[in-house]
């Protein structure tokens, strides 16, 4: 009896512990953001800083982005083409893989694979610049961090996600094209006219675009704040790292329904 | 707090009473150093006894539970933060490792300073760069990266980052650590020249008695996060406290004990202690 009573007494504990750690974190990534964006005025004015962390979080990203992007529009176009043509209506297909990307697909998964590839590069680097007192060591050059390191890398992750989920949707249309009319013979001029007059700018598109800032803001703020939070040494960079794909991809998919829900308002 | 009107005007760094705790542990319990002006003032003492923290203290990245930090006069755990980053340009710290900016060159790194806080026309700043990289012997080293350098070279790089905005302090954190003895040689004679070229005052925490010895006007010496030991560096070596003796003579038991507190022995091999 009283063995069971320690086991339930510990395991309250246990999870007491967990939530005050679990809200103690989230306070902290919170103030952490808001000093952050008080930095932001400053390191709009230094854009080369900005420009640097564009292209190791964007342009180098570019790549995985647009392979993705083509081979999900390809396979997109190959399963919907099974299913229209059952209802005789393969002529949507280009409207079907514009809307599933636009809407869906380029935001989300564009999201998951940035969280992979710069998200975490990003997390390791701040780790790591923590880790060999590089940042202590600007601190004592009396250069605030936050502003000099943390606030451009975040900056250029909003920045280059929506653009590089522009990218994805485009190149998973371009994959479409080349399986439904190329492979498929689907009617290449009812693939784009479709396409043309179905797409609306404001539900699909836009509501696409504000998924895709929502999500850069995510991903990068949680990249740069466990880089930032990262216990200094290998296994807390390696820790660090590992949380910042975890939540970013957690994150991603829950505010992914949450968006929808909100832009289609049929919930 | 204030600072007390007797201040004496030769007096650069002064901690007072100061007492630091990490959680429930103390680091430093009460201690006193006047640091003067133009002088190289050691600070010797076992791994761990505090002296590192003393120089965090110094340089306002922590704050003490009691006692004072003032600094040319200024009560550092009071600065805010612009008080403290202008107070801190005219401080450098050495870290351990260099902590140089590995995406960036030797030229680049002792370059950072100054872009940052002026805006010195690159003619300029490339003089100052190579003045200072000539001053620690690596201006044939400024294209590397901080990758392809020695622990000994990164050192030097760090030194020439430290003062190339002409600090009135320097803080070095055991820079003597895992360098072979040409290299230990070699950053000793740059912390002595450094401070009578350029009257730098200079702290030196480390654990290297004979170097550190060699180049300080001044040494303490702590132990427990006390001041257990003060005088120049011949006083200190003749010193006939235990705990002095212990520490410049290299014993392994003395005051300070070799076992980490532990229960008795055969308890624990026997299986008895809790």
């Amino acid at each position: 009896m009283n063995a069971r009573l320690t086991l339930a007494t510990d395991v309250l504990r246990n999870l007491g512990a967990v939530v005050l750690n679990t809200l103690e974190r989230l306070g902290r990534a919170a103030l952490f953001l808001v000093e952050m964006l008080s930095g932001v005025p400053v390191v709009l004015r230094r854009f080369i800083l900005i420009a640097q962390q564009l292209y190791a979080v964007g342009v180098l990203t570019l790549l995985i982005i647009l392979v993705s992007g083509m081979f999900v529009g390809m396979v997109l176009s190959l399963q919907g083409y099974n299913t229209l043509v059952k209802f005789g209506a393969e002529e949507s297909l280009g409207l079907m893989v514009a809307l599933s990307l636009v809407r869906e697909l380029g935001p989300v998964v564009t999201a998951l694979l940035f969280a992979g590839r710069a998200g975490s590069a990003l997390t390791a680097e701040i780790g790591l610049m923590k880790a060999t007192e590089q940042l202590a060591g600007m601190e004592m050059m009396a250069v605030n961090p936050i502003t000099r390191v943390l606030v451009p890398r975040f900056l250029a992750g909003v920045v280059a996600l929506p653009l590089l989920a522009a990218l994805f949707s485009a190149v998973g249309v371009l994959g479409g094209h080349v399986v439904g009319v190329g492979m498929l013979d689907v009617d290449a001029g009812s693939f784009w006219s479709q396409m043309q007059t179905n797409v609306d700018f404001q539900t699909d598109i836009l509501n696409g675009v504000i998924k895709s800032v929502v999500f850069g803001i995510v991903c990068s703020w949680i990249a740069v704040f466990e880089g930032y939070d990262a216990v200094p040494t290998s296994e807390g960079v390696a820790r660090a790292t590992n949380r910042t794909v975890v939540y970013s991809s957690l994150s991603v998919l829950a505010l992914d329904f949450i968006l929808t829900a909100l832009t289609l308002g049929d919930i | 707090m204030s600072a007390t009107a007797s201040r004496d005007p030769d007096i650069l760094v002064d901690i007072r009473d100061v007492h630091f705790a990490r959680g429930d542990r103390p680091i430093l319990r009460g201690i006193n150093v006047p640091i003067r002006r133009g002088s190289v003032t050691a600070i010797m003492g076992g791994s761990g006894c505090g002296k590192t923290t003393l120089l965090n203290l110094i340089g306002g990245r922590i704050k003490p539970n009691r006692g004072q930090v003032l600094v040319d006069g200024q009560s550092v755990p009071d600065l805010d933060t612009d008080a403290l980053y202008e107070l801190r340009k005219r401080m450098a710290m050495l870290f351990q490792s260099g902590a140089l900016f590995t995406d960036l060159s030797v030229f680049e790194n002792v370059a950072f300073p100054i872009r940052e806080h002026t805006k010195l026309p690159e003619s300029i700043l490339r003089t100052v760069v190579l003045m200072k990289l000539e001053t620690v012997g690596l201006r044939g080293a400024r294209e590397l990266m901080p990758s392809e350098l020695s622990g000994g070279m990164a050192r030097r790089v760090a030194l020439a980052r430290a003062i190339v905005l002409e600090p009135t302090l320097i803080m070095y954190d055991e820079p003597f650590t895992g360098l072979d003895p040409i290299s230990k040689g070699v950053i000793a004679k740059l912390i002595r020249s450094l401070n009578e070229n350029l009257g730098i005052t200079s702290i030196v925490v480390s654990h290297d008695v004979a170097e550190t010895c060699q180049i300080s006007d001044y040494a303490y010496l702590m132990g427990d996060g006390r001041i257990i030991g003060e005088g120049t560096p011949a006083e200190v070596q003749q010193s006939k406290s235990e705990f002095v003796r212990q520490f410049m003579d290299g014993l392994p038991d003395g005051p300070v004990p070799y076992q980490h507190p532990s229960s008795p022995y055969v308890d624990d091999l026997t299986g008895r202690s809790p």
